[in-house]
């Protein structure tokens, strides 16, 4: 195959025996060296890299097939086995959502399991026949595992933050802080920021800039949450400490009700 | 288990078997403690009663103090004032070991239970063909509302029970009552969850168990941990129980009428208008910071039923009855569903439930009888029900 490139990509023998200007055609004979060389270089690169891409696809290609035909498998043997039912009578009251239940939930497992293996294979695949071509710049594999990883923590950075926002809000909204909004974005961005940094520093980008802007955004918005938290619940904080010390007077123990809810001396929730 | 004072001329359990009453109690303060045991022994002969008590591995119930009593230590309950699945389960052993043949639970603040109270709670499961005897308190008006907003309509709705306190810390126990109640806390007490509150009243009606409710009189309830602390345990619970027991309660069974010799808290009427205004306050900043969360939540008619008394001032502040049932029931879709998580979804609706406290405070200032209108609410529960159970079979079904 290399022999025939070659051959097709040499220069005609003609062209130097038909010389219009001499200067010249010593310039372009040259050029047109360098040219064909270069077009040869990267189509052999792109012939020596083909097979790899295939066997990375026909791998990917058959895990997930097995993975379907597994994770098929195992919903119908495991709904005949009525294996969500013992699982219900084993763990009490803690119940699934029909969505998430536990056969659904293997099933889902034990496919995606089989695609991750198959891209595993697929890539050591790849790899042994690139090696061998041994052209490309050899760090470009262990740089996708880094994506891979930075895609990880992009997901559960994200996850996290949602998580962690939503708590904040309604915790603080029960507490009646009128800056609820305000803390539950400031811990999401937060949150946020860490991971972006987290990412950039995985993914190599940035360098110093990145932890720089980071530390620098990062203690912005702590500061301005302190100075928000601080300023807004002064009253809170005195009525809770008024509220402790009448209650430990009285009585020695916790106030049934939290001073937020509000609740007068009439109510009581329970 | 430690036998504190063991009096030599009691006889052994095997033999005293079938007299027997074990009355379980609560950890307490001394003087309560005293009242509660003064109580008790004005209301049965000594040498029927089975002492158990937490405060018995301390020294907080010395040896002599009681020595017609039989004392024996259970194990300490947990922060909480409800009765724990860990409860259950230690009722149970301590029943079997010792021979009894009926269980008094008493909680904290039985103290305030009178003479009578106790003696009828206890006679009737030892006399009775009762499993279950079941207090009914005479509360103050505005006094027990987590209860008439979400425990007792509930109830009612799906278990068909006009029992009024679903949460009582006072019970009376058949044995195989507290064998069905053991049994089902040990799933609890299994996970390591032997904190979570159970449902009797539940247990009792799907086992098809006698149920039985006594008027005992004024009750001070206990205190306990804040309302955002014990709001979502208790919620949650009960939220899991309908779950666990959704195929009994998704046939139909009719209400039975709330008829007159079924004990209720007396009618008391608000003399003195509570003040609303912090409730109000606690909806509005709910309104404006949680939409997002209940519009997972909530469908869109419900969401605009809360737009609208949004905007209402504080003397016209009215929830239906039926948008509060509907709230309650997708409440408890979502948690089903598990929409989001849990401890958010239960968290968001404790505001929603002031906004009810308030609405319901104005409502009976207005001259309306408080258990008139709780049970108003109960019909509406009873008829959102099949709401309740469609959305339940067919959850994506496109819900205006």
């Amino acid at each position: 195959m290399q022999n025939v490139l070659a051959t097709m990509l040499q220069p005609d023998s003609n062209e130097s025996l038909q010389p219009l200007y001499t200067g010249n055609n010593s310039i372009w004979h040259h050029m047109s060296d360098a040219l064909h060389q270069s077009i040869y270089r990267v189509l052999s690169l792109l012939i020596s890299v083909l097979p790899g891409i295939l066997a990375f696809i026909v791998a990917l290609a058959i895990f997930t097939l097995i993975g379907m035909a597994l994770s098929a498998l195992l919903r119908r043997g495991l709904s005949a086995a009525k294996f969500d039912d013992r699982i219900a009578r084993n763990s009490g009251n803690v119940d699934w959502a029909p969505s998430t239940s536990p056969t659904a939930l293997i099933a889902r497992a034990s496919f995606w399991a089989c695609v991750l293996l198959g891209l595993i294979i697929g890539a050591s695949a790849f790899d042994a026949s690139y090696a061998t071509a041994a052209a490309l710049p050899s760090s470009l594999l262990p740089y996708l595992t880094h994506v891979v990883g930075a895609a990880f923590l992009l997901i559960a950075g994200t996850l996290s933050a949602r998580f962690l926002a939503r708590s904040v809000l309604i915790g603080a909204v029960n507490a009646q802080l009128q800056y609820a909004r305000f803390l539950s974005l400031g811990i999401k961005w937060l949150v946020l920021v860490l991971t972006g940094a987290m990412v950039l520093d995985h993914l190599q980008i940035g360098g110093n800039v990145v932890e720089l802007a980071f530390g620098i955004l990062f203690g912005g918005i702590v500061l301005t949450l302190a100075l928000a938290v601080g300023l807004g619940s002064r009253d809170l904080v005195s009525r809770s400490l008024e509220s402790h010390a009448e209650h430990s007077g009285e009585h020695g123990v916790a106030p049934t009700t939290p001073p937020a809810t509000g609740s007068g001396d009439s109510i009581s929730h329970f | 288990m430690a036998t504190v004072n063991p009096i030599p001329d009691v006889p052994p359990p095997s033999e005293r078997s079938g007299d027997g009453l074990l009355v379980l109690l609560a950890a307490m303060p001394q003087e309560q403690r005293e009242s509660l045991l003064a109580n008790l022994m004005a209301s049965f002969p000594a040498e029927a009663l089975l002492i158990a008590s937490p405060d018995a591995i301390s020294d907080a119930l010395p040896e002599n103090s009681y020595p017609s009593l039989r004392i024996v230590a259970a194990p300490a309950s947990g922060i909480s004032w409800t009765l724990t699945a860990a409860d259950f389960v230690n009722a149970s052993q301590l029943a079997e070991k010792n021979g009894a043949r009926a269980i008094l639970m008493l909680g904290r603040e039985s103290s305030s239970l009178g003479v009578s109270a106790l003696r009828d709670l206890a006679n009737s499961v030892l006399t009775a063909s009762t499993d279950l005897a079941i207090p009914c308190y005479d509360l103050p008006p505005h006094t027990g509302l987590v209860n008439s907003a979400i425990l007792y309509p509930l109830t009612s709705a799906l278990f068909a029970s006009r029992v009024r306190f679903p949460l009582a810390v006072d019970l009376g126990l058949s044995l195989r009552m507290a064998e069905r109640l053991a049994g089902a806390a040990q799933h609890f007490t299994r996970l390591n969850q032997g904190e979570a509150p159970l449902w009797p009243v539940n247990e009792a009606t799907v086992a098809g168990f006698a149920i039985d409710q006594l008027e005992v009189g004024p009750h001070v309830q206990p205190n306990g941990p804040d309302l955002n602390t014990i709001f979502p345990l208790v919620t949650g619970a009960l939220f899991s129980d309908i779950e666990a027991k959704a195929a009994f309660w998704q046939r139909f069974r009719p209400l039975p009428p709330a008829l007159s010799t079924v004990p209720m808290p007396s009618a008391h009427t608000a003399d003195a208008a509570a003040d609303i205004a912090p409730m109000l306050q606690a909806f509005q900043l709910a309104y404006t910071n949680l939409q997002e969360i209940w519009s997972l939540v909530l469908p869109p008619n419900s969401l605009l039923g809360l737009k609208r008394i949004a905007t209402a001032d504080a003397a016209t502040f009215r929830i239906s009855d039926n948008l509060w049932a509907r709230i309650v029931y997708d409440f408890l879709l979502a948690y089903r569903l598990r929409t989001i998580n849990r401890g958010h979804l239960l968290g968001a609706l404790i505001p929603l439930y002031l906004a009810w406290v308030a609405s319901h405070i104005n409502i009976t200032t207005s001259g309306t009888n408080p258990e008139s209108h709780i049970e108003a609410v109960v019909n509406a529960f009873e008829a959102e029900k099949t709401y309740l159970i469609s959305r339940w079979r067919w959850p994506d079904r496109f819900n205006p």
